[in-house]
């Protein structure tokens, strides 16, 4: 049990008077202008331009690699190979494996690192071979050209299924079989719960290819031209890995890397770790002693994206008669591309994570990750949590089905509450997972509309739960916050977690500005370049609100406490009597005895003694393996399907979602906008089509997203059950909705074909139609069809 | 390759002597040789719409497809020129307030076709907005949030003077 904690603050009269405000951006009038600066938007002096040269065969020797051409172009200025980068290889995930050892007791297999250019043999369509640094972009294309290439095609495994299969080629020799990586997650006792139960369901689902579609594509500039100092600006959602990777590659201490990440424009998930092109610019500026910027335009920007791959899964549950369910057991192959990358990590969590909500005697996870000729793969948004509880829910409603139960009752008998100690040890603090799915039940009309719409007609509920932390995937999970008090009152706050959109800097003016009783638009961040600000983790794992937003609250209490001797000493009281509000301190006991905010932080920076108002403050998961709070969140979606076209309609989704507190709802119903929006872009649309490792749709217009047309209508119901852990009780709202939007869709779809279970995502227009085929013939053969 | 020169008026501003080649588009000038970084390179084929500016008439352009040669002595809008005189435009304020903007990246595209559908429709019908804003993709909002801007742009004024003073 992890130590009794009380909240931070009440939960129904916490006395707050920022957080809860519906407070824009702080940042909003630089982006509507068009100041906000990116990374494609920064030009140094003397700039280069780099360009890479990417493999076209999906497996292949290269028998000749002739760069001379290129070289003796006029306006190049260095060409670089897998000469350059010996022994070196894009790797950010060591901390993970070391962590994960220690909490699950065995090592989850990473990868060891992805090559920065194909040496000997490529594997895939898009590998680096080379990269040209040049005065101008058109002369670095140019010289790509004159790069002189053989190649000898060798056998290409492009599907995980036959890669398994004996006398497959091999994408890797150190991997026989091309099995990177096959491990079985055992939670509880799902032998006996299987054993026991009164009967067993089960499906198969698969989720295709995909790209994160961020709308700032890859882009990386270098300046490496001293030495001793390493900058790179780059969009990334942690320049704390980065910084890591980089600097051992480079010979260079951690603090020699200085990451710049200025705004990123969306990361979904998707830029959590370095990749070739970063350490591709490096070399090239290491080659000139210039800086280089390398761009990734038109389809390239699908080739490099590293997002998920080809998911099958098996779904397992038992369950008894009542309604009680017993345990899952899900398989999956994941297809890892041609270099596994972290993904048997992400099917670790998708593991766990669809326990998380019910109350279980058993939980399992096997999963086995397939090398084969594609595209490496990683993240899409929601991990690969989207798709697996896209399998379990879908299941669970058939369950219910089979019952004559309503899927929101299965639901509410099996959910978790407050206090719940889950299969791996991991105890929920707060929890509302009952209150969200009841909210939706009412909120969506649910009791008049479960099998009581017409034909083609569907509606369809799906939980979830989301960690809020990265303890447990690493050793520690630090971020650290300073705040700055100026003498006019306006506050600094310094932190490292990057913003990519969700809106967190101004989540942690929001939370430095409560503590410190003042207006969020008094506050000014500092963040986004390592050499200013102290550490933070990065942006994933939901751990912004959670941690870093501890870490501000800390500071700001410290730097409150530094103002506190002064104003104490003006109201001739003691420091603890004090509220810091509405731009004033005043006294506890006697409200009317006050001074303005910005009289203390005068009258304390220019007192006699001299005096500097510094906070600082840092937060670490207190529990020594795990995190401590977990989100909860429950939807119904509701859809039309065409039987003729297969098309699907999205009427509406409606979201509760326990967060614990609601910072800035504003905010907060962006990202459920943006989650739904996401999910169902997955569930429905995207999909990078592969004909022998080659994209044929590598395209926005052909990589579909949803329009602005086809968006249904989204109700938001944040549930506040202030956990204790949280700032103010707040727990993430940033990865949990996202997981729940996409089975609630797909069991909506379900649920307008009478039950059968969707067996695929996307759900393309054909699959539609196929599905409609089988359950018609379902229909047919079924004894009660007339 | 070919140079030439042209004239260009940007927000106002004429640039003369404009050195471009054949092979530029109207987006790589307003980036590059003129220096505006407001107007974002995205995938450079006309399919995400984040270069978006707008025409002399107020319409919505896709700059990286567009022949910059073929523009010569032509006057454009980008996200720059939206708040010149200092204070926001109305669209750019309902962004702000209604929340419409998170990564940012895909805003100014965003803005400048919502602006072009503004000067045509001030009070633009739903299927106007659909219309209009089909062609720039943004991830981060789900489109949610941007039409609700562009809805209640025409009375921001009056929305943020009220929402101060409750």
């Amino acid at each position: 049990m992890p130590p009794e904690i009380k909240p931070q603050v009440p939960k129904d009269n916490p006395g707050l008077t920022v957080v809860g405000q519906r407070q824009p951006r702080l940042d909003g009038a630089d982006k509507v202008s068009g100041r906000s600066v990116f990374t494609d938007d920064v030009v140094l002096p003397g700039m280069l331009y780099g360009k890479i040269l990417r493999s076209t065969h999906a497996h292949a020797r290269i028998k000749r690699l002739d760069t001379s051409k290129a070289e003796a172009l006029p306006g190049v200025k260095a060409v670089v190979t897998a000469a350059h980068a010996t022994g070196m290889s894009a790797n950010s995930t060591d901390s993970v494996a070391k962590a994960s050892k220690r909490r699950t007791g065995k090592t989850i297999k990473l990868k060891t690192g992805e090559a920065i250019f194909a040496d000997d043999v490529v594997t895939y369509i898009g590998e680096e071979v080379a990269a040209v640094a040049a005065l101008d972009e058109a002369t670095a294309t140019k010289a790509l050209e004159l790069i002189e290439v053989e190649y000898e095609p060798l056998p290409a495994i492009m599907d995980s299924r036959r890669a398994v299969r004996p006398g497959a080629p091999q994408v890797n020799a150190e991997f026989p079989g091309n099995v990177w990586s096959q491990d079985i997650d055992n939670y509880g006792d799902p032998d006996t719960a299987f054993d026991e139960a009164d009967f067993i369901m089960e499906s198969k689902f698969e989720a295709g290819v995909t790209h994160n579609l961020y709308a700032e594509f890859h882009v990386a500039l270098v300046d490496f031209s001293r030495p001793d100092k390493l900058k790179i600006w780059t969009p990334t959602q942690t320049s704390y890995l980065m910084q890591h990777s980089l600097a051992p590659a480079f010979g260079l201490s951690v603090n020699q890397v200085q990451i710049i990440h200025l705004n990123t424009g969306g990361a979904f998930s998707g830029r959590g770790a370095v990749r070739p092109h970063h350490y591709v610019a490096v070399l090239l500026s290491r080659e000139t002693r210039r800086p280089v910027k390398v761009f990734s335009a038109g389809d390239e920007e699908f080739l490099i994206g590293r997002a998920l791959g080809k998911n099958r899964y098996k779904t397992r549950v038992a369950a008894d008669k009542d309604g009680t369910l017993r345990a899952f057991d899900m398989t999956c192959e994941m297809d890892g591309g041609a270099v596994g990358n972290e993904v048997g990590y992400f099917g670790w969590m998708a593991g766990l994570s669809n326990a998380w909500m019910f109350d279980l005697q058993g939980n399992r996870f096997q999963r086995k990750v397939i090398l084969t000729n594609q595209r490496p793969n990683f993240l899409g948004h929601g991990g690969m949590m989207v798709s697996s509880n896209c399998a379990v829910q879908q299941l669970l409603a058939k369950v219910a089905r089979s019952l004559d139960m309503d899927p929101m009752d299965l639901l509410l008998k099996n959910a978790v509450e407050q206090g719940h100690t889950g299969l791996s040890g991991e105890v929920f603090a707060s929890c509302g997972l009952k209150e969200c799915i009841e909210t939706v039940r009412r909120e969506s009309g649910w009791n008049d509309k479960y099998d009581k719409l017409p034909p083609y007609h569907g509606i369809g509920v799906a939980v979830g739960a989301m960690a809020a932390g990265a303890k447990g995937a690493f050793k520690h999970d630090t971020s650290a916050a300073m705040v700055r008090v100026g003498e006019d009152g306006l506050i600094t706050v310094y932190t490292g977690i990057p913003d990519m959109g969700q809106g967190t800097h101004t989540t942690m003016a929001m939370i430095a500005a409560e503590v410190l009783g003042i207006d969020a638009n008094d506050v000014q961040l500092v963040a986004g370049d390592t050499d200013l600000t102290p550490i933070d983790i990065g942006a994933f794992a939901q751990r912004g609100t959670i941690t870093t937003g501890n870490a501000a609250r800390n500071a700001a209490i410290d730097a409150r406490d530094q103002l506190a001797k002064y104003a104490a000493e003006k109201l001739e009281t003691s420091e603890d009597n004090l509220r810091f509000a509405h731009g004033r301190v005043s006294r506890v006991d006697d409200p009317e005895q006050s001074l303005p905010f910005k009289e203390v932080t005068w009258g304390t920076l220019n007192s006699m003694e001299g005096r500097f108002v510094m906070g600082r403050g840092f937060y670490n998961s207190p529990l020594p393996y795990g995190t401590t709070s977990w989100s909860f969140d429950a939807q119904v979606a509701e859809v039309i399907v065409d039987p003729e076209t297969g098309q699907i309609d999205v009427l509406k989704v409606t979201v509760a979602h326990d967060l614990g507190r609601t910072i800035n709802p504003l905010a907060v119903e962006g990202q459920i906008d943006g989650q739904v929006f996401s999910a169902m872009s997955q569930v429905i649309y995207e999909e990078l089509v592969t004909d022998d490792g080659l994209f044929l749709n590598p395209s926005r217009l052909e990589y579909k997203m949803p329009r602005t047309y086809e968006m249904p209508e989204i109700s938001h119901f944040m549930i506040e059950t202030n956990d204790p852990y949280g700032p103010f009780g707040a727990k993430e709202v940033g990865e949990g909705p996202v997981v729940v939007a996409g089975a609630a869709i797909i069991a909506a779809v379900s649920n307008a074909l009478g039950g059968t279970l969707m067996p695929e995502m996307p759900m393309t227009p054909m699959r539609v139609l196929k599905a409609i085929r089988a359950s018609e013939l379902e229909k047919s053969r079924s004894p009660s069809a007339a | 390759m070919a140079k030439h020169l042209i004239s260009l008026t940007i927000n106002g501003d004429t640039y003369e002597d404009l050195v471009v080649s054949d092979n530029q588009t109207l987006l790589d000038v307003i980036r590059g040789e003129v220096g505006l970084k407001g107007t974002k390179r995205g995938c450079t084929t006309g399919a995400c719409g984040v270069c978006t500016v707008n025409d002399a008439n107020g319409d919505a352009i896709l700059s990286c497809m567009t022949h910059v040669l073929e523009w010569d002595g032509e006057a454009i809008t980008t996200i720059e020129g939206l708040a010149d005189t200092g204070d926001l435009d109305a669209i750019q304020k309902a962004f702000v307030h209604y929340g419409a903007v998170q990564c940012g990246s895909c805003t100014p595209g965003v803005i400048m076709s919502a602006k072009a559908l503004l000067n045509a429709h001030p009070q633009p019908t739903e299927e106007q907005i659909n219309e209009a804003m089909a062609g720039v993709l943004c991830r981060c909002t789900g489109h949610v949030k941007v039409k609700e801007a562009i809805r209640n742009a025409h009375r921001i004024e009056e929305v943020v003077s009220h929402a101060a003073g409750d």
